[in-house]
């Protein structure tokens, strides 16, 4: 539909062939015939997308019921509710039986339990060897899902890569800490340890953790072996990576 | 190709299944069908009234007669036009048969005062009565008769002189408008309200996709051309279906309902030749197509159906004004003006000009055949025009773009595909 500014779309290399990788999407716009019959508009869809009749019914029936949804199935699309009209629109675009999914904001208006369909339908699907690409501003959704990620801001890509690669490119200089005598370790590493920190706060909301922030990544194992010296009972010592959500957030603030 | 047709047969089919369309079909179907119905339902009516009328007792026209001495003729006379009427000449009392009329009694009552004046006596004068006419009529032949009489000429003579009628035969040698006035007319009607019918339903089917952004489904699946294209042809094919059934309902009703009972000079009025509907179905494809993918074009702009008459008026009163040329042309008869002949090539007005010229005068066949090119080339650059807007259109929301806009994006566009197919 619209002519690239630049670069080419890949697929194992090769430029991509329209009529050997079939494209599944779903625009953010939910977008069906309101006044048509759910099956005769799915399987009219599929067809365009290169698939035969009878494949097409065949598909239309077990993505149907898949979604929970047979019973709709002669009944025009205005008169489902809009979650489900949701679903249909998951089913048209999964029909096909595409190598490349294309979801936008697919999880937009859904209740928890069509959510939780949803996940399992695209868990599925990535395990089944399904590129999934996922365009979505709920980060947890995207945590979960997504291998790779690419934050845009006003149009231009302002970070890309996989999540593990791009947290861990984060200084690991913050430590968290659970243990029941949090507040006496505290007062322990501010007073002997005070070199190698910028600050050691109990967490607001649970008095078990311990928030530290190290001068320097390299101090951590310094900091385990003085504590563990000292015998202090701890539950946990980890390295608090960066959330999705906060990167995210420190990428586009610019922007906004 | 293959999603054209798909695209086609799913326009054609939800447009033949939709309600208003079976519902206006149906409509008119039973419109026409009531049409041919008519005479035959009126005859019946009448006649049985007549039978009822005939068998008892007659129905009685009182004649009041103060001009003549002798009654014998006025009876004769009085007879004759009216076969199934009692006529009675002995009433000497104006109350007496103003009385009797108003009670029904007497169908009406003529009081001959002189030879040449007369009172005509009714219960109710009806608009549509033809009776003080026909009594004109008879007051002239009761005259005319009397006189020759006195004249010496016998009654019988009288009646051949009176009667003598006279038979003529026209010999045409171009087209008869007489005969096909009517039914060009009609047909040009039709035409006209095919073309915009069907365009308009193009428009329509464009912007509801849009709306319910259905129209970001298809553009995934198939080129926007290919969608307008199918949906277009879609969409005529289903006119045309209707205009189909819609004609054949029209003849089979004439020919076997109508045939005894519609009057041989309204047969007459109503005869479409073939050759003649063949043209107009011909100019009824033509100006389809060139008006519907100007109106798909244009409607694909369109967010909403709201925003479809700014867009589309400019085309609609250039469409209603080519009508208006043709009807104005034909009632002036002028079909073989020059304006005529300008508008038989330009695009717009071409498809209903040149049907109204082949109807009803003579136009040489390389005139026709001009025509007919002229309006296949310009269906074919609208369509590549059409397809080009199409593609800018479907995806773009928000207010329509002014034309200078509009020309911008088509320019890009023909660059960016240009450099496309250098890389290539």
């Amino acid at each position: 539909m619209f002519y690239p500014d630049s670069g080419r779309v890949l697929t194992d290399g090769k430029q991509i062939d329209r009529k050997k990788i079939r494209i599944g999407y779903m625009p953010e716009e939910r977008g069906l015939y309101p006044k048509k019959i759910i099956t005769e508009q799915l399987v009219y869809l599929s067809m365009l997308r290169g698939m035969s009749k009878p494949d097409a019914k065949k598909a239309c029936e077990k993505w149907l019921e898949r979604m929970g949804m047979s019973e709709y199935k002669n009944k025009k699309l205005e008169t489902l509710s809009k979650g489900n009209q949701q679903k249909i629109q998951l089913a048209a675009t999964l029909m096909c039986d595409p190598q490349i999914v294309i979801l936008d904001e697919p999880f937009s208006g859904l209740d928890p339990v069509n959510a939780m369909l949803l996940k399992d339908v695209i868990k599925e699907m990535i395990s089944g060897g399904t590129t999934v690409l996922f365009s979505s501003h709920q980060m947890n959704y995207i945590e979960e899902f997504c291998d790779n990620i690419c934050v845009l801001n006003s149009g231009k890509i302002a970070l890309d890569g996989r999540i593990k690669d791009i947290k861990r490119s984060y200084p690991r200089d913050r430590i968290e800490i659970v243990s029941e005598n949090a507040d006496k370790i505290s007062s322990f590493i501010i007073s002997k340890m005070g070199d190698m920190i910028l600050s050691a706060d109990i967490d607001e909301k649970e008095e078990t953790v311990l928030n530290i922030k190290l001068r320097d990544a390299e101090f951590k194992s310094r900091l385990l072996a003085g504590l563990s010296e000292c015998g202090f009972d701890i539950d946990s010592f980890k390295v608090c990576e960066p959330t999705l959500n906060d990167i995210f957030v420190e990428y586009t603030e610019a922007g906004i | 190709m293959k999603h054209i047709l798909q695209v086609l047969k799913f326009e054609y089919l939800s447009c033949v299944k939709s309600k208003s369309f079976i519902i206006s079909t149906i409509i008119f179907m039973l419109l026409i069908m009531f049409t041919a119905f008519i005479p035959a339902i009126i005859s019946s009516v009448v006649s049985e009234g007549e039978k009822g009328s005939g068998e008892g007792h007659k129905r009685i026209i009182a004649v009041m007669n103060n001009a003549y001495e002798e009654n014998d003729t006025v009876t004769a006379v009085f007879g004759k036009y009216y076969p199934n009427y009692d006529i009675k000449t002995d009433s000497k009392d104006i109350e007496d048969i103003k009385n009797k009329v108003d009670s029904s009694e007497y169908e009406f009552g003529v009081v001959l005062d002189t030879p040449v004046s007369y009172t005509y006596i009714t219960k109710n004068n009806s608009m549509m009565s033809r009776n003080s006419e026909i009594l004109n009529t008879v007051i002239t032949d009761v005259f005319r008769t009397v006189s020759f009489e006195k004249a010496g000429i016998s009654a019988e003579e009288t009646g051949k002189i009176l009667n003598a009628r006279i038979s003529s035969s026209t010999i045409t040698t171009g087209v008869d408008q007489t005969k096909n006035y009517w039914s060009a007319y009609i047909l040009i009607m039709m035409l006209y309200m095919a073309i915009v019918m069907y365009g308009q339903m193009v428009s329509q089917s464009v912007v509801s996709e849009k709306n319910s952004r259905a129209m970001e489904m298809l553009i995934t699946c198939a080129k926007p051309s290919h969608l307008m294209f199918g949906k277009i042809i879609g969409s005529g094919l289903a006119g045309l279906t209707q205009l189909c059934v819609i004609l054949l309902t029209a003849l089979g009703s004439v020919s076997t309902i109508g045939a005894n009972s519609i009057p041989k000079e309204i047969l007459e009025f109503i005869n479409f030749p073939i050759p003649i509907v063949l043209y107009a179905v011909l100019f009824f494809i033509l100006g389809y197509f060139i008006y519907s993918f100007l109106l798909g074009a244009l409607s694909s702009l369109a967010s909403r159906s709201e925003d479809l008459n700014t867009l589309t008026s400019p085309l609609m009163i250039l469409y209603v004004a080519a009508f208006m040329i043709v009807i104005m042309s034909m009632g002036a008869d002028s079909l073989n003006g020059t304006l005529m002949i300008v508008c038989s090539y330009i695009p717009f007005t071409a498809p209903i000009a040149m049907f109204a010229r082949v109807a009803l005068v003579n136009v040489s066949a390389i005139e026709i055949i001009l025509s007919i090119l002229v309006q296949l080339i310009s269906i074919y650059l609208f369509g590549m025009l059409a397809s080009a807007i199409y593609r800018i259109g479907v995806l773009m929301y928000g207010n329509p773009p002014k034309p200078a806009e509009i020309v911008k994006l088509l320019r890009e566009q023909y660059k960016a595909n240009k450099a496309i197919k250098e890389k290539k």
